[in-house]
């Protein structure tokens, strides 16, 4: 019964072995997708649950545009000279400063190791404000709502209900070209997202330490405890009739699958010099530092990570968070890359923000509200850093990209952003349109941030 | 045919009470015959549905009085609080410490409460009307603790009662900001704070989009029907301004009284916006009105929504009996919604009776969708309760569950509760547009954290260990022991306290097996190798 629902987990024969047992199907006939990779590459997705309020990350500084914003603000706006400046490499109007407690991204940003891509969000096609009011395009459902805009983010299916995440589409489209990898190339350290469901490809969700092992288990034939994991082994393997049961064998068989393999080869890693902040996005970046390190041993050529740290929905308190928040993101995000600069990978892994939404230039008192596009950070050796992508907005209550409270119109689009970083993934540009879906509605198909 | 109707129509008969209706000529007595005993498996499915966990006490029980009547007895018998047991306590090194308190009661009223199914409604309420400890609540244990018993409080109550209480519960004002929310100054482009008025639609009532009565979605031309737009939102944020906590002093105060924390939120009129204020149905409620005015014909004009009936009755089976129910069986619990028969809308007793009375929900030959998977939690408590688990001090310490099992009694990492209503896990289950919402946290990583714990709690953590610390929670398993040297005796033995009995060929082969390496004056390690093994299989983790 269970043939084919784990065999994209452990590479090394089951998937070769299942089509080689199924006449006339080559594998490059089920799926198109680059050939075999000769380098390594892994993509680092920071989720920022509830939607970060991302026009005090990344703020105007020039006279006009800050001003701008200060108005809008109002008791939320930082202070001009708390602003940590910045100043685009390709910019030749407005330079910008960063929130004061993101001084490690300002170090980066500075060394060409950052960029920031302004104002992008879910759409589904080009959207002004004008067209917004007619009802004269098609708008992503739901605007507005956490989850909705989470899936939006994870799944860029627009209209479409979402199935499938963007990095698990990019796994089903390189799968037979990292057939040796003994590991899913999707990997989560913060829990199930549909970011990484796919249809042909599982993703294999650990905790923010890492794999467990069974306790009660033993590889060593001589121990009892081996007997004790074949038996539960026979258990989970047995015939069900409830999808509910089938689904938890499911698990269980991954989980016994992996947890001797990857935690050995994590076990085996020489311990990173890099001190990562003992936060919850510290300890995960770390966990995901060790895992790129244990990469050779595990024969993985294309690895694509999810972290995710909470606390962004700030309806409330916004002025007294904001600093933990996103200093936090700052200072892990900034660590996790000093440690690819260690591990000599710097080149190889890019980190990427998403977050449900930006919120309301206006204020409810003490915090904002549920809004739409924002900025977000990449960040890596491969990133065209020093620079701002996209078009920053105009901060006006009422402006040109208001559709009401001053909630943005993002005037790039998460698929535009997705597509870039997956370009650089490896995915041949016949499949970004997979990845995503609502790219061709838009002219420029590479925003042009990765080197 | 519809056992649950002869049975009650049988029992007036006996009862002399039939043929009430005026009709002129008398209904000669339909004489049925007796229901089918219910079997030890069937008690079994009721009471995981029903309870914190089957007995083999309770299942006794079940089948001498039936289902109706063990309902109406649960529904009858005094209600476990958290209240008391935290108000009792000494104070504080500091408040957040408390919920561990919180948590412990919570364990000692799921596992002994005698009121279990007003407890399993709570729960199930719990993860519907999300609050949670870990967030702005941190600080605030007395509010979570009493949120739970405002919940178990309206169990069986009025549904209309019960977001009025919900709505004004500071716990919920601080944890969807609605406490301190005032009326707009546009001068300084502040406006009321949507984060309530959005959820208490999108989660706690009607949806995102229109249903038809039996929970499917509501097409036209092809497309689904947005139940409200961000004009909506806007009203009801609009509503819902100018409340804080009772005995405030002042409105912004964050640090007020104790008591506070577990009283409702009281309204200051000057922080409420008077405008007028577009709801739910072209509704437009006129300008001028008190705080209280407003909330209140707010809260009907949702509560009369035609979505709250299919859409809670979808939130409630899924909780207690199934993931997947046919749009009939949604359809018969939100008519009951609507109607309890006596033409009251909103009946929540009501309802749970006929979620957990359906014919779906006691099926005879079970379709590969029917059931759920169990939650960890609810797979904790139920071994607790068949192993009779304690500690020396009566405490349970397991305030750290979220961390370990992806879950721990209002400790949700938001208001989308543990998992979605509608995660579908790639495979069979998505291919077939079906839901599995347990599933979204049965990851690799907890599945194993769940296997390990259930090993520390059944060889290390039981009533044989001499080294246990005053806290550590054992399971007491004296009974396997004393017939563990006989395999096949043991195996039945468990397989009847955790399975009501039903267990497949393969498990009682496997665990068989494995009991049989071990020596059999092991008796204690006899024992507990049947118990891991059987609580950590697929087997256990179905609710048939």
């Amino acid at each position: 019964m269970k043939t084919v629902n784990r065999r994209d987990f452990l590479r090394t024969s089951s998937a070769a072995a299942f089509f080689a047992a199924t006449p006339g199907l080559a594998w490059s006939q089920v799926v198109g997708g680059p050939g075999p990779f000769d380098d390594y590459k892994a993509l680092v997705c920071v989720f920022l649950h509830g939607g970060n309020d991302s026009f005090n990350m990344l703020v105007p500084n020039t006279t006009a545009e800050y001003n701008a914003y200060a108005v809008s603000r109002q008791n939320l706006a930082l202070l001009q000279s708390d602003l940590l400046p910045i100043t685009p490499a390709s910019s030749a109007g407005p330079d910008y400063g960063l929130h004061p407690a993101m001084g490690e991204t300002q170090r980066l940003f500075q060394a060409g190791r950052a960029a920031f891509v302004a104002n992008v969000g879910p759409l589904v096609e080009p959207t002004t404000r004008d067209q917004y009011f007619q009802g004269s395009v098609t708008l992503p459902p739901q605007l507005f709502s956490h989850n909705d805009q989470q899936d939006q983010w994870a799944s860029l299916r627009g209209n479409v209900p979402s199935k499938t995440g963007w990095g698990g589409r990019m796994a089903d489209l390189i799968r037979n070209s990292v057939t040796e990898q003994l590991m899913a190339t999707n990997i989560s350290v913060a829990g199930t997202d549909l970011f990484q469901s796919a249809d042909e490809t599982v993703a294999y969700v650990m905790g923010a330490n890492g794999p467990l092992q069974f306790e009660g288990f033993s590889t060593n034939p001589e121990d009892i405890r081996y007997e004790q994991r074949q038996a539960f082994l026979r258990i989970v393997d047995a015939s069900y009739d409830s999808i509910y049961e089938r689904g938890f064998a499911d698990v269980q068989r991954r989980a016994v699958d992996a947890a001797d393999q990857v935690s050995a080869a994590i076990a085996n890693v020489p311990p990173l010099n890099t001190v990562f902040p003992q936060s919850q996005l510290g300890t995960q970046l770390r966990t995901v530092a060790r895992l790129i390190a244990s990469r050779d041993e595990l024969q993985m050529q294309r690895q694509i990570f999810f972290v995710a740290v909470g606390g962004f929905d700030s309806h409330d308190d916004q002025n007294q968070n904001q600093p933990g928040l996103l200093g936090g993101v700052s200072d892990a995000i900034a660590a996790f890359y000093d440690a690819t600069v260690e591990l000599q990978v710097d080149q190889m892994v890019t980190t990427f923000t998403q977050s449900d939404f930006g919120r309301t230039l206006t204020s409810n008192g003490d915090g904002t509200d549920h809004a739409w596009g924002g900025n977000q950070l990449v960040v890596g050796g491969a990133v065209n850093g020093g620079d701002l992508y996209g078009n920053y907005p105009v901060l006006e209550i009422g402006g040109p990209e208001d559709v009401g409270g001053g909630r943005i119109i993002p005037s790039t689009s998460a698929d535009q952003y997705a597509a870039t970083l997956s370009r650089w993934f490896g995915i041949p540009e016949v499949d970004l349109d997979v990845v995503a879906p609502s790219l061709s509605n838009f002219i420029q198909r590479d925003l042009g941030f990765m080197l | 045919m519809n056992n649950i109707r002869l049975v009650s129509l049988l029992a007036s008969v006996l009862l002399g009470l039939a043929g009430c209706g005026g009709g002129s000529t008398p209904e000669p007595p339909v004489v049925a015959p007796p229901p089918p005993p219910i079997s030890k498996a069937e008690a079994f499915r009721f009471l995981n549905q029903a309870t914190f966990g089957a007995t083999e006490a309770e299942a006794d029980a079940l089948i001498s009085m039936r289902y109706e009547q063990w309902i109406d007895n649960q529904m009858r018998v005094p209600m476990s609080s958290q209240m008391p047991h935290m108000l009792a306590l000494p104070p504080p090194d500091f408040m957040g410490q408390l919920h561990n308190d919180r948590v412990d009661i919570w364990f000692r009223n799921s596992l002994h409460g005698e009121d279990q199914l007003r407890q399993r409604v709570a729960f199930a309420l719990s993860e519907v009307f999300v609050v949670s400890q870990l967030g702005a609540l941190q600080a605030r244990p007395f509010a979570v603790a009493d949120f739970y018993d405002m919940l178990a409080r309206n169990a069986f109550g009025n549904y209309r009662d019960l977001i009025g209480e919900v709505t004004l519960h500071p716990a919920m004002g601080v944890y969807l900001s609605m406490l301190g929310n005032r009326a707009p100054n546009e001068a300084l482009n502040i406006r009321p704070d949507e984060n309530y008025a959005r959820e208490l639609m999108q989660l706690f009532s009607i949806g995102l989009v229109e249903l038809n009565i039996d929970g499917t979605e509501r097409l036209v031309e092809g497309q689904p029907v947005p139940t409200y737009d961000q004009a909506i939102i806007e009203g009801f944020a609009h509503v819902f301004t100018g409340w804080t906590w009772a005995n405030a002093g002042w409105f912004n105060n964050r640090w007020p009284p104790t008591s506070s924390q577990y009283l409702p939120m009281e309204l200051w009129p000057d922080y409420h916006d008077t405008g007028s204020k577009q709801l739910l149905d072209d509704v437009l409620l006129p300008a001028g009105q008190t705080g209280e005015q407003d909330l209140a014909d707010a809260l009907d004009n949702i509560f009369n929504h035609p979505n709250v009936g299919p859409f809670m009755a979808i939130r409630l089976i899924q909780r207690l009996t199934t993931s997947n129910p046919s749009p009939a069986y949604v359809q018969r619990v939100a008519e009951t919604f609507n109607d309890n028969g006596s033409g009251v809308r909103g009946d929540l007793g009501a309802v749970i009776r006929a979620i957990l009375l359906d014919p779906e929900a006691r099926p005879a030959n079970p379709t590969m969708m029917a059931g759920k998977l169990k939650e960890p939690l609810l797979r904790l408590t139920q071994l607790y309760r068949a192993y009779e688990a304690t500690s020396a001090s009566g405490k349970f310490p397991l305030s750290y569950l979220h961390a370990v099992f992806g879950q721990g009694p209002l400790q949700a990492h938001h208001v989308f509760n543990f998992f979605s209503p509608f995660y579908a896990p790639p495979g069979e289950i998505r291919d077939a547009g079906l839901v599995a919402p347990e599933l979204e946290i049965a990851t690799e990583y907890l599945n194993t954290f769940f296997t390990n714990f259930i090993l520390w709690q059944t060889f290390g953590l039981n009533h044989t260990n001499p080294n246990l610390e005053e806290d550590q929670i054992y399971i007491t398993f004296q009974q396997e022991m004393d017939i563990a040297a006989n395999t096949a005796a043991l195996v039945d033995l468990v397989a009847g306290k955790l399975l009501g009995g039903e267990i497949s060929d393969t498990l009682r082969t496997e665990v068989g097996g494995m009991v049989d390496r071990l020596q059999p004056t092991d008796t204690a390690l006899r024992a507990a190798e049947a118990i891991y093994l059987i609580t950590t299989s697929p087997e256990f983790a179905y609710q048939r």
